[in-house]
């Protein structure tokens, strides 16, 4: 029968008071897990949306410097916000009527020098519309918008062949080919959307199309051939965008400078242009992310205040807890005196019942953080939106510390947190209980025995 | 060296309590030599406890000296003070003083933690001093379980757990009622002749305090000069464990039965 056992039977002799000091320096410990667990699932999906962002820019350059003889001509000035990607239209024809390049263009464009191949598109919205509720910070609005896009291409092998026209990625099915007529290829979103496969027939501006291949995108897009779209739609000679690919580098200037000067109306953009463009969403993103990590450190003070504050009130409990036992049980401390304890024993025995009731709230504080960390850390810490702006690649919404920034990053305590916040709080629970037992031990076994 | 184990010289201790002095000591030379068992009485007040306390290091007296087995106590620090109370001293206590959440046993072996002994050496020991003190029936019994005769019993196992050089006990048989308190000093006579236990009780009782070899009186804290001779050894207080015939202390061997005591 040792110090310890008796320190076990006090701390369980007072069984309600043990339970509500348990629950308190608990909650306290589960905090002082969760908070950490927050910053550190933030930072790492902080670090994974850096890593994402810094490999869409990469694969951006490296499409870019593939197509540096690339001259893109459009009719309204939608193309090239999104950083010309030759395929990407996040908002097919939101809100925009399509404008139209006559066909005659094509002809003059083919005569200036420099000039190899023209690929034409025509990019025309569906019929069929949705109801689409978009939430802004003004309010929630609901607004119609086409259900997909129609892309026309040129199917001409030499052209399909040679430049990035048609999407490359099928997991169902063909992909479209020279002469290929009143069949389609569609998006799998698309598929999904109408549960249309491979062999089945999608109707599309009144006319029966058969589905020939499913590319793997989460648009919604119809490709075919550019003859097809322009019969059902209603506009033989039109297109809506041009590729026009030169002979060299060295053309390019040349060529952009006559076609802006023949059509004023156009929108041209070179590789340069592109270039520029990357570069100035490259600085934007920047400016964001380092907006973002300046938000995570504010945070972090948010963090260390609360942890701080969750320390001290544990020492506070423990200290007051502690003097409550040694004043309540100074008649013992006069009994243990009296027949031997030195001072170093009686301090020892309190030390040991604060250790001990800190370790047992530890330990139900680390069940709690585990389980709760999640609600916890996004209860504490405040909801920040570092990425403020709207982009594309960028979380558009608050960061809750509860759920991190990613999905793939859960907040969990790790062990080492764990490990190191149960150290700290036995350590809090010996140096709240140091004062209450260097009191208890410097009694007078007189006083103490006629204390009642 | 005489046979004097405990020698105060001239012991004196005031209370103050705001400007208020009170002598609740003066001038008290006591001896008490090895084997003694010595009954202190005096009127409530009269400085029995103010006594015992400095007896037992758990006061430091204004004046004089404790000298407790050639040692002055008055001289070690307060630090070193326990070593005196773990070793040399066993007190038992008006109200018994047992902490309440640990078994007879457990209380007898307290006062034996960081000694050198063994876990198996204590419990046997505590074992043993339960035994004397006719308790081991109840030995995992807590003490707000027993009768406060038994718990006093408990009380006075634990206080010889070390082997004490000297009993000192406050008015032990205080809250119990006469049969009781006739056994507990019955107990504690028969631990002075049998083991030699050295023993100082306070007592009001003068029945309780005619069973002790000397009674010494004390009033308005000084120690009288009158001591009176008491009964000490009653015939048929002590008999054998085996035939229940009386017996004399110096007795190794039963005459009557010719067993072994123990
Ligand atoms: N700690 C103290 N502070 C102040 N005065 C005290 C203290 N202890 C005892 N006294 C006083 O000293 C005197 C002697 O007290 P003490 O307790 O020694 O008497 P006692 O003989 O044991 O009495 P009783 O028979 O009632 O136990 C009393 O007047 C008492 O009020
Ligand atoms: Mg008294």
């Amino acid at each position: 029968m040792g110090v310890l056992t008796r320190a076990v039977r006090n701390v369980s002799r007072r069984k309600m008071r043990t339970f509500l000091v348990i629950i308190a320096l608990s909650l306290s410990m589960a905090i002082m897990i969760s908070i950490p667990a927050g910053i550190m699932a933030n930072q790492k999906a902080a670090q994974s949306i850096i890593e994402n962002y810094n490999n869409t820019i990469t694969s951006m350059q490296e499409e870019i410097n593939k197509t540096s003889t690339l001259i893109e001509i459009s009719a309204s000035s939608r193309r090239g916000m999104f950083f010309g990607t030759p395929s990407g239209m996040p908002f097919p024809g939101f809100g925009q009527e399509e404008a139209f390049i006559n066909a005659t263009v094509v002809d003059e464009i083919s005569t200036i020098e420099g000039v190899k191949d023209i690929v034409p598109f025509l990019e025309v919205s569906s019929e069929e519309t949705t109801e689409d509720t978009m939430s802004t910070p003004r309010g929630s609005f609901t607004i119609s918008r086409p259900v997909y896009t129609i892309t026309g291409v040129c199917l001409k092998s030499t052209l399909i062949d040679n430049y990035s026209i048609l999407p490359t990625n099928v997991i169902d099915g063909r992909n479209l080919i020279e002469g290929d007529s009143g069949v389609i290829g569609i998006s799998l979103n698309l598929s999904d959307y109408y549960s249309v496969y491979v062999g089945d027939k999608l109707k599309v501006y009144g006319e029966t199309f058969k589905v020939v291949g499913i590319y793997n995108s989460t648009a919604r897009t119809v490709y075919m051939n550019i003859t097809d779209a322009q019969r059902i739609t209603n506009n033989i000679g039109n297109v809506t965008r041009l590729d026009v690919y030169a002979q060299g580098i060295s053309y390019v200037n040349s060529i952009a400078d006559v076609i802006e000067a023949a059509y004023p109306e156009l929108y041209v953009t070179t590789y340069e242009d592109r270039l520029a463009n990357l570069e100035r969403t490259q600085a934007m993103y920047e400016t964001t992310l380092e907006n973002a990590e300046s938000t995570i450190s504010q945070t972090q003070a948010v963090a260390f205040q609360e942890i701080l504050i969750a320390i001290v009130a544990t020492s506070l409990i423990v200290l007051f807890m502690m003097l409550y036992t040694v004043r309540e049980r100074t008649k013992e401390i006069g009994i243990l005196k009296a027949i031997g304890f030195s001072n170093w024993n009686v301090m020892i025995q309190f030390i040991l019942e604060g250790i001990l009731l800190s370790a047992m709230a530890g330990g139900v504080g680390a069940l709690i953080g585990i389980v709760g960390a999640p609600v916890i850390s996004s209860l504490l810490l405040p909801s920040v939106n570092p990425f403020s702006a709207q982009q594309p690649g960028f979380p558009r919404q608050n960061i809750n510390f509860g759920t991190a920034l990613s999905q793939s990053v859960t907040v969990t305590p790790d062990l080492q947190t764990l490990l190191l916040a149960f150290g700290v709080f036995l350590l809090l629970g010996a140096l709240g209980s140091l004062y209450p037992a260097w009191r208890a031990a410097r009694t007078s076994p007189m006083e103490a025995l006629r204390y009642e | 060296m005489s046979n004097l184990v405990l020698e105060t010289e001239n012991l004196e201790k005031v209370y103050t309590i705001g400007r208020r002095k009170i002598n609740a000591l003066s001038d008290v030379n006591l001896r008490v030599n090895k084997g003694d068992f010595v009954a202190i009485m005096g009127p409530s007040g009269s400085g029995k406890t103010t006594l015992l306390n400095l007896l037992g290091c758990l006061d430091r007296p204004t004046n004089g000296k404790v000298i407790l087995d050639d040692i002055d106590v008055t001289r070690v620090p307060e630090k070193a003070l326990w070593k005196f109370r773990k070793h040399k001293i066993g007190f038992i206590f008006q109200t018994f003083n047992l902490l309440p959440y640990l078994s007879a046993i457990e209380n007898v072996e307290l006062p034996m933690e960081g000694t050198k002994k063994s876990k198996s050496e204590k419990r046997k020991r505590a074992h043993e001093l339960l035994e004397i003190v006719g308790l081991s029936a109840r030995k995992e019994h807590k003490p707000p379980r027993l009768s406060a005769g038994e718990q006093q019993r408990v009380a006075i196992a634990r206080a010889l757990a070390n082997n004490p050089t000297i009993l000192l006990a406050d008015e032990p048989t205080g809250n119990l009622d006469m049969k009781t308190s006739f056994e507990i000093v019955r107990l504690l006579s028969k631990l002075n002749l049998t083991q030699g236990t050295t023993i100082v009780m306070v007592t009001h009782d003068s029945n309780v305090a005619s069973r002790a070899g000397r009674i010494l009186f004390l009033s308005d804290g000084k120690l009288l000069n009158r001591e009176k001779k008491g009964m000490h050894l009653l015939k048929g207080d002590l008999t054998c464990p085996h035939c229940h015939k009386p017996i004399q202390p110096d007795h190794t061997f039963c005459p009557r039965c010719g067993k072994k005591i123990e």
